[in-house]
């Protein structure tokens, strides 16, 4: 400094020398990476800087409407990269959503976004609620780890086919279990040319009326933790119509899988109406189910409702109604822990 | 290029047109005054285009209106040091490239203030749907001074990249460099401002810290620089007159209070600083103190009224949490430990701090009034950082990780001012 000591001066160098000792070196680096980058254009310095994740923002950006809000959806552990996907995002309105059932959850808010991106700190990427629900549900457990399996039948209805999701932890699953057992093949389906080794089951989603053929070989059994998603790819309700070439042993679990319970569901042979009394919690409903090719009619207590083809039609209920028609009736409640309850209609005496 | 013009260019300009200083300090002046005007602009709903239309030319006019009838007052340059100027211009020179070809890559810039500045220059409003809930973000009631000025930034470049913004957070360390050497110069020895230039920008808090330093977007280099003007205007007001460049600077609480006002408007850390100037300003400026505490309370009630429309982030509010204080001494002891350790970390701040501490006690024999000033500065800033460790509802071993050494980034202009009166005791006490 502008001193007349030496000593203001030596220590001012070793104080800056202080400094640089760790500034230097950083500069250095620093420098040599901005020349790393330099041929290369300002996003592909991004890239490099941020791995395939940025590439996957960058392909979004692209895309995804300007105008339309999106909805983030991250695991637990990548809420870092969800903030840096709102960064680069921006102008693209972005909400969070920390997992699939805060996102859920969110249903009731009307400015919910449409638009779900998933984000992890490997990539980002645009998907729907669907696929991030099947995701979970892949990766966690069957509720009921040895399913009972039914009688052989050839052909039956499954009178309630579900996956949907309430508020969480409430998600609804068809857990299914469809065996084929060697010692059931007669020697006539080998007549036919359909044998040895495979079993042809057909399964139609009503009311869409939408068909699945699954192949069974002898000895194998097939296994869903979500069926109607699994085989239709939709999160929606309505039953299952089976018709297999050879006789099948099934099993069929409603199940909430938030909440580890499953009932299990009747091969059901139309029709049955009469529904023995029994107590009603919430949520009580009746399922009326046509599952012919022609209007049913059928009276509820006093009231007179035309079931169209194929259709199967819910009415809320305080109390067990008398129920008649060519109709497979069935009522459904939920006990106070959440547990859905369903009552079975009795079957109707041959004529 | 544009961010790198507005940098060197506009925002200095608009400083020059109401302070006739150094680049540096016309550079800081300017981005305060920008981003104060366009604030206050916002919070009563006028258009901020419209707003700093009126600024520009304002400033144009002044500035030519000024060039003309007062050239002679054009302030003389500072005196010329090669070895501390190459010192200086060294990593300046080195950020400044590294900036230009590295994008962003901190934390902090990117999930808070340039996410705003994107917000503010999309939206043209401080309270629009960004604000509102309509998009994520994080800290939605941060001070937005500093965001404005990133807007005017990204909306003269027609583009929301932040490459445009990567010159704005070198240029507030250049400006500060800049406004400690000139500063110094003229209050304590042209070789001691030249030096203390130097030191600053070899800090490596400063210069290349990830969490806070010139390459990222962080705003402590703001608040250190702003506190800077305000520290130095009050040391200023002590000093005995030399010559025409240390003469008394005319409506200086004017320009005291607007320091505080850009300090309150960049960072919640500014209010309480702010708090703390104007309490020691007091004993300095006595009755004149009334307007720079006029000026503080017009931006602290606006910042409010601002924070009151929209709805708040997941900042912690400090005001609701001091009566918890009782209840998390336990913190106590953590935070009293907080900035001893920070300081003697030489990988954030070589010798800085313990050269400081040392200067402190020299200081005070060549300089008593103006070194008391620093030392109380320094001092109520620690203990006020102290305070807010200790009501934290943060794990407060992890906040002061993340933040004291950018608090210490605050208070680097009293320290480095009481580095250049330490020298001045060797000097004194040879030529006595």
């Amino acid at each position: 400094m502008r001193s007349y000591s030496l000593i203001p001066r030596v220590l001012c160098a070793l104080l800056l020398l202080s400094l640089a000792a760790t500034t230097l070196p950083r500069l250095v680096a620093r420098t040599r990476e901005a020349l790393t980058l330099l041929p290369l254009s300002y996003d592909s310095r991004r890239e490099r800087q941020m791995g395939a994740w940025y590439a996957s923002i960058q392909s979004l950006r692209r895309t995804l409407p300007k105008k339309e809000p999106v909805a983030l959806v991250l695991g637990i552990r990548d809420t870092e990269a969800a903030i840096f996907a709102n960064y680069y995002l921006y102008p693209i309105r972005a909400r969070l959503y920390a997992g699939r059932n805060d996102y859920r959850n969110a249903a009731p808010d009307p400015t919910r976004p449409k638009t779900i991106l998933a984000v992890t700190s490997e990539k980002t990427e645009r998907t729907s609620y669907e696929v991030l629900r099947d995701r979970d549900l892949r990766a966690g457990h069957r509720v009921v780890a040895a399913p009972q399996l039914s009688e052989s039948a050839t052909s039956f209805v499954l009178p309630i086919a579900a996956s949907l999701d309430g508020a969480a932890p409430e998600t609804f699953v068809i857990e299914a279990t469809l065996a084929d057992l060697n010692d059931s093949w007669p020697r006539s389906a080998l007549a036919d040319g359909i044998g040895p080794f495979s079993n042809e089951v057909r399964m139609t989603f009503w009311p869409k009326g939408v068909s699945r053929t699954l192949r069974i070989a002898p000895g194998e059994t097939l296994s869903y933790y979500d069926l109607v998603y699994q085989l239709y790819g939709v999160m929606e309700s309505g039953w299952i119509q089976v018709e297999s070439r050879l006789p099948l042993r099934t099993a069929f679990y409603f199940v909430n899988r938030g909440r580890a319970d499953a009932t299990r569901l009747p091969n059901v042979k139309p029709f049955a109406t009469r529904i023995p009394q029994a107590p009603l919690h919430r949520d009580a409903k009746l399922f009326l189910l046509n599952p012919g090719d022609s209007i049913a009619v059928t009276t509820v207590g006093a009231e007179t409702i035309p079931i169209m083809p194929h259709a199967i039609v819910t009415k809320p209920i305080s109390a067990i109604p008398d129920v008649s028609g060519n109709v497979y009736a069935f009522v459904t409640t939920r006990e106070l822990n959440g547990k859905t309850d369903f009552y079975w209609p009795e079957p109707r005496p041959n004529p | 290029m544009i961010g790198l013009f507005i940098t060197l260019f506009l925002f200095p300009l608009v400083g020059w047109s109401v302070a006739r200083r150094s680049w540096g300090e016309a550079f800081l002046f300017g981005a305060g005054l920008v981003g104060t005007i366009l604030f206050f602009a916002g919070v009563v709903h006028l258009p901020l285009v419209a707003a700093l239309a009126l600024v520009l030319i304002g400033s144009i006019g002044v500035a030519v209106w000024t060039y003309r009838n007062h050239k002679r007052d054009i302030p003389h340059p500072t005196p010329h040091s090669p070895l501390p100027t190459i010192a200086m211009a060294i990593p300046l020179v080195v950020l400044a490239l590294i900036a230009a070809v590295t994008p962003l890559n901190d934390f902090d810039g990117r999930a808070f203030w340039v996410l705003k500045a994107k917000g503010i220059a999309h939206e043209r409003s401080i309270d629009g749907p960004f604000f509102q809930g309509a998009t994520l973000d994080p800290r939605n009631q941060y001070p937005l001074l500093i965001p404005i000025d990133g807007a005017v930034i990204l909306g003269l470049a027609h583009d929301l990249d932040d490459r445009h913004l990567r010159w704005l957070y070198v240029g507030f360390l250049a400006a500060l460099a800049l406004l400690v050497r000139e500063r110094i110069t003229n209050l304590v020895s042209p070789a001691a401002g030249a030096w203390c230039a130097a030191l600053l920008v070899w800090i490596p808090q400063f210069a290349v810290a990830t969490e806070g330093g010139a390459l990222s977007a962080y705003n402590d280099i703001a608040v250190a620089a702003f506190a800077a003007g305000a520290f130095f205007e009050l040391v200023g007001e002590t000093l005995p007159r030399r010559d025409r460049d240390t003469a008394p600077a005319p409506y200086r609480e004017i320009r005291f209070g607007l320091w505080l006002v850009f300090l309150i408007l960049t960072k919640s850390e500014g209010l309480p600083f702010a708090l703390v100037f104007l309490l020691i300003g007091a004993f300095v400026f006595r009755k004149r103190i009334v307007t720079p505490a006029i000026l503080a309370a017009v931006a602290a009630v606006a910042l409010l009224i601002w924070r009151a429309r929209i709805p708040a982030g997941d900042e912690e509010n400090f005001v609701r949490m001091l009566p918890t204080i009782p209840e998390k001494l336990a913190n106590l002891r953590a935070a009293l430990a907080a900035f001893p350790r920070h300081m003697i970390a030489f990988s954030s701040w070589g010798a800085f701090w313990v050269a400081v501490i040392l200067a402190a006690v020299l200081a005070i024999r060549v300089d008593r009034r103006a070194a008391t000033i620093a030392i109380a500065v320094i001092a109520s800033m620690l203990a006020v950082y102290c305070g807010v460790y200790v009501a934290t509802d943060w794990v407060v071993t992890d906040l002061i990780a993340v933040t004291a050494n950018r608090l210490l980034m605050h208070l680097a202009a009293p320290a480095l001012f009481l580095l250049a009166l330490a020298a001045q005791w060797w000097t004194r006490t040879k030529s006595m």
